[in-house]
């Protein structure tokens, strides 16, 4: 077994590290991250849009090209939401939060060399995993069935109620509205439209691009630009730089960070309904509760940039489990990935592995490449991108917004698009004002659909019998994890309450 | 040779117009035919990138445009059900300039499953002709006590209402093809929508739902490692792929056909000599062997016909998909 892994690494790598094929690995994570940080332009636009330039290579080219595009679109994304506060992709929403606080601090640098460095080493931990357990935890995952994946969500969405760190009124009435915001579209069940007043462009629901960039880049541009006296604090030039690398603190802070965040993420990408966005968040919930100054959460915390990229990309690895062993895409990226693969005439599925293995471990072992070659690329580029930010936001803003226009139309082709994103915008700009925390909403958006197809989808299959969530073990573990960790929420408080009362007593 | 012809229509269609013998709008078609295509050709496909539409339309694409002259440029407009890119088809510019890929979906269960379309299949398009064809597969998850249609049915009658089956959405093929077969067997397996054939595919290899009405490409790599039993086909012969796998038809349901044909539409008003250019490069293209292999590898089949035969087609299967769209109580809205 040992040796068979051996040699199909060495399958693998033999096939990876041929000149042509690592060239095309780098053109596609150099490609990848150029697009990457364009704002609005995640990967699936990236995807799509470099799709037909694989056409003419062979088959193991192509799929190690577009893996590449993949992570540095995804890294390119965190690049953005660090430093503007544009979140590339749904799960680098997490990363805005002490991603941006950071560099407003001056610290862009280190925040992100972490992400570079956390996004590294899960993606080595995933590439392994990847290659020594695959198929089997492949299996696993399709033992999730709807019950499973709903019990699933309510954790991950209870956990995204401590992410926010205004009041928990607050958080709730956002995940309502992310709920609802969610609920837009059609209906999977009955095939009605929802909330579309007509509009065709909303039959298929709001996309997370339009929602992310104008509840964050479009926002935080409008707040940025509302007080004319106050030109010098939105110039983060006028912010010390304070060294590019992380400092060996830094360093040892984000350690656990990222060992729990790469597990985190390995969890929830191997299953093919869970997915980058639900560990990034859960990574983050996990690291605010376990910190001993959850407070600094938010307000640029290192920890909060290492947790999140960690999982993210550790998920984005994993998520090849299923997409190449069952053929079972992970999202709309690996749709198109599985499209590429189709196009060379290579039907995805478990023969993949045994008909084809140098494409096989050879995509794994790229995959091992891409992630050195993005920490190698990305590492120098820091200095350049915080000389991005000495731009004049006078020269910066209208270019960002042009390119947010560009990324959100580019999406689904469709004007209707842009102007959804300018009220989202307005939306945010509100909620800024509020201070309302906009990142529970867009989890709750993202998870709600989800949540609500799968409730349906398990009581339809139980004939409507909701006893199925406690009798099967997967569902019923979820659920009793997730009051435990309603209770772990309610008993801090009371427990500081107490402890006041009894410094108070003794006072007296 | 090519420009002594122009030149002599040119000559002639002047002095016949001049003469008044035919109207001016029969001398802009000859002239069109022969300049057609005067910049490159926009094909709208009304999915995604990278899905199984898409595929089949940029590997027939890139050969039309070689033999046209001229570049043709796929053109992703997804979402609605294909309904918003064939929107946008049926109002581009009648000149053979943009094209459509439309399919089973677009033309036949969208118009008659959505209560309201923004466009009329029959009325609002020229067909071309079909270039390719997809079979639909049932199978079922390996622990379901059947190895054959007849077994299955009888176990499914034998404990109504408990069976369950997936479909890649309300309102796709998947499921009336299984409706169908729900109908003629007398059976009743319960619906249970997916977003999407993939999502489908891991439900019945998860053992979540019994069986699957399945297109081909997305199931057939399944069945043939052994993960998903394949007991019928939807069309009406045998697939080159599984040649041991029974049609339903044969399986005891004679005359019953589910697949989905993929073909190109131009814009009600395309001029008639562009349409039979188009047509006879497209029926070379996709009876080409070549062609024939790369659809093969996407689990497709070439299949042409005429413009006729196509309308025909089109009305038939309204008919026909429309009844079992009534009578399941699908409506899009």
């Amino acid at each position: 077994m040992e040796t068979d892994i051996i040699s199909n690494l060495a399958l693998g790598f033999s096939t990876a590290v041929s000149p042509i094929n690592l060239f095309y690995c780098f053109i596609g994570v150099l490609v990848g991250t150029l697009i990457g940080v364009l704002p609005g332009i995640g990967p699936v636009a990236a995807v799509a849009m470099l799709l037909p330039l694989t056409f003419n290579l062979d088959a193991v080219g192509a799929i190690i090209m577009l893996s590449g595009i993949y992570y540095g679109t995804q890294y390119g994304g965190s690049t953005t939401a660090i430093l503007v506060n544009l979140p590339g992709e749904s799960a680098s929403v997490v990363t805005c939060m002490d991603g941006y606080a950071m560099a407003r601090q001056g610290r862009a640098g280190p925040a992100l060399a972490i992400a570079a460095i956390g996004s590294f080493f899960a993606g080595t931990v995933g590439t392994i995993l990847v290659a020594l357990v695959g198929p089997p935890l492949a299996e696993i995952a399709l033992k999730f069935g709807a019950p499973e994946y709903f019990s699933l969500m309510v954790m991950a969405l209870i956990a995204a109620a401590v992410l926010a760190h205004g009041g928990m009124l607050k958080t709730i009435c956002m995940i309502v509205l992310g709920l609802l915001v969610g609920i837009v579209g059609t209906d999977v069940n009955s095939g009605m439209s929802r909330f579309t007043f007509g509009a065709s462009g909303l039959a298929d629901g709001l996309s997370f691009v339009v929602v992310a960039m104008g509840l964050f880049g479009f926002a935080e541009i409008l707040s940025n630009l509302q007080d004319k006296a106050d030109t010098a604090s939105r110039d983060i030039l006028n912010q010390k730089i304070t060294g590019l690398m992380p400092t060996a603190k830094d360093m040892k802070d984000s350690f656990g960070a990222i060992l729990r965040g790469t597990a985190i993420g390995a969890f929830f990408g191997t299953l093919p309904g869970g997915g980058p966005t639900i560990s990034a968040f859960s990574a983050y919930a996990v690291e605010k509760k376990l910190a001993k100054n959850p407070e600094n959460f938010g307000k640029g915390d290192i920890r909060g940039v290492a947790a999140p990229e960690s999982a993210n990309n550790s998920a984005v690895q994993c998520a090849f489990i299923t997409t190449l062993t069952l053929g079972i895409p992970h999202g709309a990226t690996m749709a198109l990935l599985l499209g590429a693969l189709t196009i060379q005439g290579i039907a995805p599925g478990p023969q993949v592995m045994t008909q084809r293995p140098d494409l096989f471990w050879g995509l794994i072992a790229s995959m091992w490449i891409g992630n050195a070659m993005l920490v190698i690329l990305n590492l120098p580029l820091v200095g350049l991108w915080i000389k991005l930010l000495k731009v004049p936001y006078r020269f910066l803003y209208p270019a960002i917004m042009v390119f947010m226009a560009i990324g959100v139309y580019s999406v689904n082709n469709l004007d209707l698009d842009i102007y959804m994103t300018i009220l989202f915008g307005v939306l945010g700009y509100i909620f800024m004002k509020l201070k309302c925390e906009p990142a529970p909403l867009i989890l709750a958006f993202v998870l709600g659909p989800l949540m609500e197809e799968n409730l349906r989808r398990a009581l339809l299959i139980s004939r409507g019998d909701p006893t199925v969530f406690i009798t099967r073990p997967i569902s019923a573990a979820f659920l009793v994890a997730t009051a435990l960790l309603l209770a772990f929420m309610i008993v801090p408080s009371f427990r500081k309450k107490r402890e006041e009362a009894v410094a108070e007593s003794a006072v007296l | 040779m090519r420009i002594n012809n122009k030149i002599a229509g040119v000559v002639a269609g002047s002095l016949l117009v001049a003469a008044g013998v035919i109207p001016a709008s029969g001398f802009a078609q000859t002239s069109i035919a022969q300049t057609y295509p005067t910049k490159p050709v926009r094909l709208i496909v009304a999915f995604p990138a990278g899905g199984s539409t898409d595929i089949i339309a940029r590997l027939v694409a890139q050969r039309l445009g070689e033999k046209l002259g001229q570049q043709v440029i796929v053109d992703n407009r997804g979402g609605a059900g294909g309904t918003i890119g064939t929107e946008i088809a049926a109002k581009a510019t009648p000149d053979g300039h943009t094209l459509t890929m439309g399919t089973t979906s677009t033309h036949v269960i969208a118009p008659a499953a959505y209560a309201k379309v923004n466009y009329d299949p029959v009325k609002d398009f020229e067909p071309i002709t079909l270039v390719a064809s997809t079979p639909y597969l049932l199978v079922l998850h390996p622990g379901v006590k059947a190895n054959n249609l007849k077994e299955f049915v009888a176990l499914a009658k034998s404990q109504p209402g408990k069976l369950n089956y997936a479909s890649a959405g309300t309102g796709s093929t998947t499921q009336l093809a299984m409706e169908m077969l729900n109908r003629a067997a007398g059976m009743d397996i319960v619906h249970i929508p997916y977003g999407g054939n993939g999502p489908a595919g891991a439900a019945a290899l998860g053992g979540q739902v019994q069986a699957l009405f399945g297109s081909m490409p997305a199931v057939l790599p399944h069945a043939q490692a052994g993960r998903l039993r394949p007991i019928a086909v939807g069309t009406s012969k045998r697939s080159p792929a599984l040649p041991n796998v029974p049609t339903v038809a044969e399986s005891g349901y004679p005359g019953f056909e589910v697949s989905l044909w993929l073909g190109f539409f131009a814009p009600k008003g395309t001029p008639k000599p562009v349409l039979t250019r188009l047509q006879t490069e497209l029926t070379a293209i996709a009876n080409s062997p070549e062609m024939g292999a790369q659809f093969e590898k996407n689990g497709a089949s070439s299949l042409t016909n005429t413009p006729a035969e196509m309308m025909a087609l089109m009305k038939s299967e309204l008919d026909k998909y429309g009844k079992v769209i009534k009578a399941a109580g699908i409506v899009l809205k």
